[in-house]
């Protein structure tokens, strides 16, 4: 057992590598670019779009990093729906993969304590829209993660993913289990599309300083500036994504 | 502060009994008055003075004026029924037994601190709570059973004492679910328990305090009064099922739906009170806090961290613990 005390488990995570492995190799085969724009040390904000649902999109960035050996000793955390910590099995499942509730206080902890943390701020919007509009990015929230970054002083990471979405038999348990339905884990295996994960250079905010998270302005500006540069990176990875199946 | 007076209501309580005990050796402290409508232990009694009031009557003013003290400790908190206290006097005891408490406090000049010992349930066990909950977050979450609410008004009244005498300090400490071997605790009666009743499909996070510990917070409370709210709790947190493995004490998964039933029909099929809703909480969503300002405000140090308080409450206590554990498998037998 070698939990911490946010109740992340190094051990489990390596019971589990074989098979997140498999998923990551043979089931979407990801191709992961620019995994060197994630910094090698210190706190780090990664900013990505909500693409396959979760768990799977914070397990398969997770997996590319652990593949790529960024961050082997620390590796990264993300901030799940507080909803999906009252399920059995996937709450104590998520907790131990380093998902942490999305409550306000744990991010701005975790990045403090200098660890990698990825979000997904678009939530449950995300892969809500209609199928013509899968690429197409939602609002980030309401800037909540520029705020975050520019407290802690952390730099953002901004993130893109393509992949095929959570199928139709996911949203009907969903539907039946009364749940807001992308980021809620739910047992079902998001179709065999080809992913594509593009990290984009980091956006340092360090040197507006802590105070800044009060300017509205300024916290809106980075949130757009981060979206354009993860939807550029979303439409830069469908081009190269060499067919979806 | 040379030559305190101290005051502790409920001092038939372990937690009481054992601050007495420890303040009443104390050289800084010149004198200890203990208030309960218990029988407290005789040796304890020849050492302070005890008084045998209700913190509700009306004979309790004059005998705490006349005892001049300068710090009260507001000891008589109780979370499920004891000795002495029945379930249906619970809400008078925590609640109208403070605020005539605080109306008594605000008639005497002498006074300088006044502590609290509280609970984290305040803050409840919520699925998507913050993992470290700071003093802040205490009305982040709606107060779901009995206890929470006692404590939360509670906790008003003091703040709201607080606010009307500047010169007094009021610290409200608190506490993590405490155990320990001696103190009858519902965390402690549920690991002394055959079988431990777990939530099937939850692993919350736990963080206990070691009852030695408990009692040290208050003598510090008391000896270097803080104001505001501090949590007290052990280091660590850990996951209830390495929790209970540690504590040699066996789990027995119950599903959600079945949970509350089942147990409180085994309970009562011993004779044993049934588990306060917040207990249940907790063994299904848990708890962490954050402990910044007793360590920097407070200054005070737990000695035991949280798997050392579970085990020497079970009387499991084996140095290198960890270590063995680390490499045993989950399912291995138990001694």
């Amino acid at each position: 057992m070698t939990e911490d005390d946010w109740g992340f488990d190094a051990d489990f995570v390596r019971t589990v590598s074989p098979l997140l492995d498999a998923l990551y190799t043979r089931w979407w085969r990801v191709r992961a670019d620019g995994v060197d724009h994630v910094p090698a040390t210190g706190p780090a904000l990664v900013v990505a779009n909500q693409a396959g649902g979760q768990p799977w999109d914070a397990a398969m960035l997770a997996t590319a990093l652990r593949r790529h050996e960024v961050r082997r000793d620390d590796p990264p955390r993300f901030l799940a729906h507080g909803r999906a910590f009252e399920l059995p099995w996937a709450s104590t499942a998520l907790r131990r993969l380093g998902g942490v509730p999305a409550a306000p206080g744990n991010a701005a902890r975790l990045l403090a304590e200098g660890h990698v943390v990825m979000t997904f701020p678009e939530g449950g919007r995300g892969s809500g829209p209609g199928y013509a509009r899968r690429y197409r990015l939602e609002r980030l929230g309401h800037g909540g993660f520029v705020e975050l970054a520019l407290r802690s002083g952390a730099p953002i990471v901004p993130c893109a993913l393509v992949a095929g979405g959570p199928g139709p038999v996911d949203r009907v348990l969903a539907r039946v289990a009364r749940l807001p339905r992308p980021p809620v884990p739910l047992p079902v295996l998001p179709a065999p599309a080809r992913w594509r994960i593009a990290f984009g250079a980091p956006l340092h905010v360090a040197h507006h300083g802590p105070d800044a998270a009060e300017d509205r302005a300024l916290v809106l500006e980075l949130g757009e500036e981060v979206l354009a540069r993860v939807q550029e990176k979303v439409y830069d990875s469908l081009v190269n994504r060499e067919g979806a199946l | 502060m040379a030559g305190r007076r101290v005051l502790i209501t409920g001092v038939a309580n372990p937690f009481g009994a054992r601050l007495a005990d420890r303040l009443a050796a104390d050289a800084a402290v010149e004198r200890v008055v203990g208030v309960d409508t218990r029988p407290v232990d005789p040796e304890l009694a020849e050492r302070i003075d005890v008084v045998a009031a209700d913190l509700r009557s009306a004979e309790l003013p004059p005998l705490v004026r006349a005892a001049a003290v300068d710090t009260v400790v507001h000891n008589d908190i109780v979370q499920f029924p004891e000795l002495g206290r029945p379930r249906a006097a619970i809400h008078d005891v925590n609640v109208i037994g403070t605020l005539q408490l605080l109306t008594v406090c605000g008639g005497l000049p002498t006074l300088r601190a006044i502590v609290v010992r509280g609970s984290a349930a305040i803050y409840g066990s919520e699925p998507a709570a913050p993992a470290f909950f700071t003093e802040e977050d205490a009305d982040r979450f709606p107060l779901r059973t009995r206890f929470q609410r006692d404590i939360g008004e509670l906790e008003r009244l003091v703040g709201a004492f607080a606010r009307r005498h500047p010169t007094v300090r009021c610290t409200v400490l608190r506490l993590q679910p405490v155990v320990g071997r001696d103190f009858d605790t519902p965390v402690n009666r549920l690991l002394r328990a055959p079988v431990v009743p777990t939530v099937l499909g939850y692993d919350p996070r736990v963080q206990v305090l070691d009852a030695e510990d408990a009692v040290g917070a208050l003598r510090r409370a008391v000896l270097h009064p803080v104001r505001g709210p501090v949590n007290v709790a052990a280091d660590g947190v850990v996951s209830l099922s390495r929790a209970l493995r540690h504590a040699r004490s066996p789990a027995l998964p119950i599903a959600a739906p079945l949970w509350g039933p089942l147990v409180s029909a085994a309970r009562r099929a011993v004779g044993q009170p049934a588990l306060p809703d917040e207990i249940a909480r907790y063994l299904r969503y848990g708890r962490g806090v954050d402990t910044t300002r007793m360590r920097g405000e407070l200054r005070f140090e737990p000695e035991h961290s949280t798997l050392e308080a579970l085990a020497r409450a079970t009387g499991f206590e084996r140095p290198q613990a960890d270590r063995r554990h680390q490499n045993a498998r989950p399912d291995a037998p138990r001694r």
